[in-house]
């Protein structure tokens, strides 16, 4: 059966400090090479899905510079392709929302146009490898017009979003935002019948301000939702702190392999085509990663660095994230530091982020 | 279409089998180069930084990875609409088909794709050297002079001239005589088998040579002396700076080791004169909590437990724990159980080395293990 992909990319958060003062979620580095959106992507090409709509912030320009034409994803494509669409600018209140349904709307020739059955609707700020294909199988098997996907997670631990209460025939008959005894945790992805999209459109036309996870959540008395449970490794990203997990997950060898090193699933991004990492006799790197066009003369422990960082002699980088273009001078010390892209740091400067939230350094700064 | 002023014909059809093992299953030019490189994306760059935006590769010789590789040329820029890479095997025509039996044949073979085009000059590359060149600069020269044909020229030491084809010139450059391989050199102008030729007078020198059943159809041995003899304008243009011809494991080793050796030399970090290749996407290179590099390249993709030392880890590569690799070359996607000693060494690409090898040799010869299992 035909299925067609939706992107939601119209959402921040205030969490970030100046990593997203000109960025949106999806368009923020990760794991030394990728952007957050590159995993939704990656997702909808690996599992077949040509068509992929984006629904686009208002500050879209490093997503836009990111994505082009979506070739690194193969969806350069005559027929069907990537839709970029700008979605609406959100006010403080639906900052956070995934699935504005005024969002939804605007796109709507996007759903009218296709002939597709089925619509798989995602966030892009999420570090996971699904496949859809089983959803997709499951979806159309169960004859339910929704389909959520959850992961169960450890209670208590700290996520955030909605938390699904499954019945024994895998019906949702419950959707909080906190998990009341249950940890069925709402992925921010769902597959639907492309035409109960259209319906649902015109059904809560008036209601446009809202989540369409709200308006379900409002409504479910009305509404058969199936549920798929994701097994797999969910890296999700609300603050800082996560944004430096997350990172580090890559040095753990199960995640690497499940998300990053799976020869029939890989992660697409756009290539730059960067030099081999040159370690010079001084260097010493233990537990990390670093991307290519690095040049390391420094001491680097637990930490992610991105493309053409330089890192001086003497130098010592622990429990940090240092994005692309970094300069790190000889004998500085950086520890539980994120430092954005083309940041300069002093020879002999020292910082430490202590145990609490990372030291954030934004674009372009010197210290 | 517009005129072009100079498309490329790059020759990659050479079988390299000096380089043993590493071209068993593959084309020289497609050969693993630095970790993330292959041999032709020097040629392929050096195009499109001369603003070169047509290059017909001439095939022969294992050429599917080659191909796969290459691909619509996207990689190097060059899907582009009026012009793009074009890979041109030997094909049949109505009297039936030959292999390529020369350089020049080669090139005869194909003058209807160069007539697609009509350049004014057509530049002639090996697809197996590495180097970085303004062919621009070059062709400047060309034009300027109005030469029939200019042939780049590196000064290399005298005692080691007699191993290369010598052009000996007047005092304008003016090429006077080529003699390969001399004995008594007079000259220490080495070809570095880089030639641009005005399209008519290559042209109508291929036809003529194609006829001459004498004729060996190579550029080196008959087109450029039969030109000669004709009188024609033939030039070199003196190219100052590295390049080298990798037809030996022994230069194949030193000028990967020189990449990060004589950075000054060849350096593929700057972005001027970029070198683009079409690498597959691979997250970035994880080093363990006990892995130790020094005074190596590393590319995406690898991970490593052991000891790296003085070594190229291509694409993909794997080194396990207690391993310890030193003055090697792995090349992409090969993997490396525990506790081996790799010593000069080149690891074919994909070879999987068990626990407890010891592979190398202690006589300073370059030994190259494994037969290649490509995955590109």
């Amino acid at each position: 059966m035909k299925t067609i992909g939706l992107i939601s990319a119209n959402y921040g958060s205030s969490s970030f400090g100046a990593l997203l003062d000109n960025r949106t979620l999806a368009s923020l580095p990760y794991g030394g090479r990728y952007r957050l959106i590159d995993f939704a992507l990656s997702n909808m090409t690996n599992s077949g899905i040509t068509t992929v709509g984006i629904i686009a912030p208002y500050n879209s320009g490093s997503l836009i510079d990111h994505i082009g034409i979506g070739s690194p994803w193969s969806l350069g494509r005559k027929s069907g392709g990537l839709f970029l669409m700008p979605g609406s600018a959100y006010g403080v209140q639906a900052a956070g929302s995934r699935f504005l349904l005024r969002d939804l709307i605007k796109a709507k020739k996007f759903f009218e146009r296709d002939d597709a059955d089925y619509v798989i609707m995602s966030g892009s700020s999420d570090v996971w490898n699904i496949d859809f294909e089983p959803l997709i199988k499951q979806h159309e098997k169960s004859g339910r017009p929704i389909t959520m996907v959850y992961k169960k997670v450890p209670r208590g631990e700290d996520y955030f979003g909605y938390f699904l209460n499954i019945d024994e025939d895998g019906k949702v008959t419950d959707i909080r935002e906190e998990a009341f005894g249950w940890a069925n945790y709402f992925a921010d992805c769902f597959i639907i019948d492309r035409d109960y999209m259209l319906d649902f459109m015109s059904w809560f036309g008036p209601l446009e301000y809202m989540d369409m996870i709200q308006i379900i959540q409002n409504n479910m008395d009305t509404m058969d939702l199936g549920t798929f449970e994701f097994r797999g490794y969910l890296g999700k990203i609300k603050n800082p702190a996560d944004l430096l997990k997350v990172n580090q997950a890559m040095t753990d060898y199960d995640i690497r392999n499940e998300v990053f090193c799976n020869p029939e699933r890989p992660i697409f991004t756009k290539t730059q085509d960067e030099a081999p990492v040159f370690h010079l006799p001084e260097a010493d790197v233990r537990n990390s990663v670093i991307s290519a066009g690095c040049r390391i003369e420094g001491r680097v422990e637990n930490s992610i660095i991105f493309r053409s960082v330089n890192v001086g002699k003497g130098a010592v980088i622990r429990n940090s994230v240092i994005m692309m273009h970094g300069e790190i001078g000889e004998g500085a010390v950086l520890d539980n530091v994120i430092a954005d892209k083309y940041v300069k740091i002093n020879d002999g400067v020292k910082l430490y982020g202590g145990g609490g939230e990372p030291i954030i350094i934004g674009k372009e700064k010197t210290i | 279409m517009k005129k072009k002023k100079c498309i490329a014909m790059l020759l990659a059809g050479g079988q390299g089998s000096r380089l043993k093992e590493l071209t068993s299953s593959i084309a020289k030019p497609a050969v693993s180069f630095g970790g993330k490189y292959r041999i032709i994306d020097f040629g392929l760059s050096n195009c499109v930084n001369s603003g070169i935006d047509t290059v017909g590769i001439l095939v022969q010789y294992k050429p599917l990875i080659l191909n796969k590789y290459v691909g619509t040329g996207e990689s190097w820029d060059m899907a582009v609409a009026d012009g793009g890479v074009h890979i041109l095997p030997p094909f049949a025509g109505e009297t039936g088909g030959e292999w390529y039996e020369g350089t020049a044949d080669a090139i005869y073979h194909n003058i209807d794709f160069i007539d697609i085009y009509d350049p004014e000059n057509v530049l002639i590359l090996s697809g197996d050297h590495i180097y970085k060149m303004d062919y621009n600069l070059m062709l400047e020269e060309h034009v300027s002079r109005d030469a029939d044909l200019t042939v780049s020229v590196i000064e290399v030491p005298w005692e080691e001239a007699s191993r290369f084809g010598i052009m000996s010139t007047d005092e304008e450059d003016r090429i006077t005589k080529f003699s390969e391989k001399p004995k008594e050199p007079d000259s220490n102008l080495a070809s570095m088998g880089i030639y641009i030729f005005k399209w008519k007078a290559l042209r109508k020198a291929l036809l003529e040579d194609h006829k001459d059943r004498d004729s060996e159809h190579d550029f080196g041995k008959n087109i450029i002396p039969k030109m000669l003899a004709e009188g024609k304008n033939l030039i070199v243009y003196r190219f100052e700076g590295y390049w080298r011809d990798v037809g030996t494991v022994q230069s194949y080793y030193d000028s990967q080791m020189d990449l990060m050796d004589n950075v000054e030399n060849i350096n593929v970090f700057t972005k001027d004169m970029k070198v683009f290749s079409n690498s597959n996407i691979y997250p970035p290179q994880y080093l363990g909590p006990n892995a130790i590099i020094k005074n190596s390249l590393i590319c995406n993709g690898c991970t490593v437990y052991g000891t790296v030392e003085h070594s190229i880890l291509g694409s993909g590569a794997v080194v396990g724990a207690e391993t310890v690799v030193e003055d090697s070359i792995i090349l992409p996607n090969a993997i490396i159980g525990r506790n081996c000693k790799i010593n000069k060494a080149i690891i074919n690409e994909g070879v999987v080395v068990g626990d407890n090898e010891e592979i190398g040799s202690a006589d300073g010869e370059v030994f190259v293990y494994g037969k290649s299992k490509l995955s590109i």
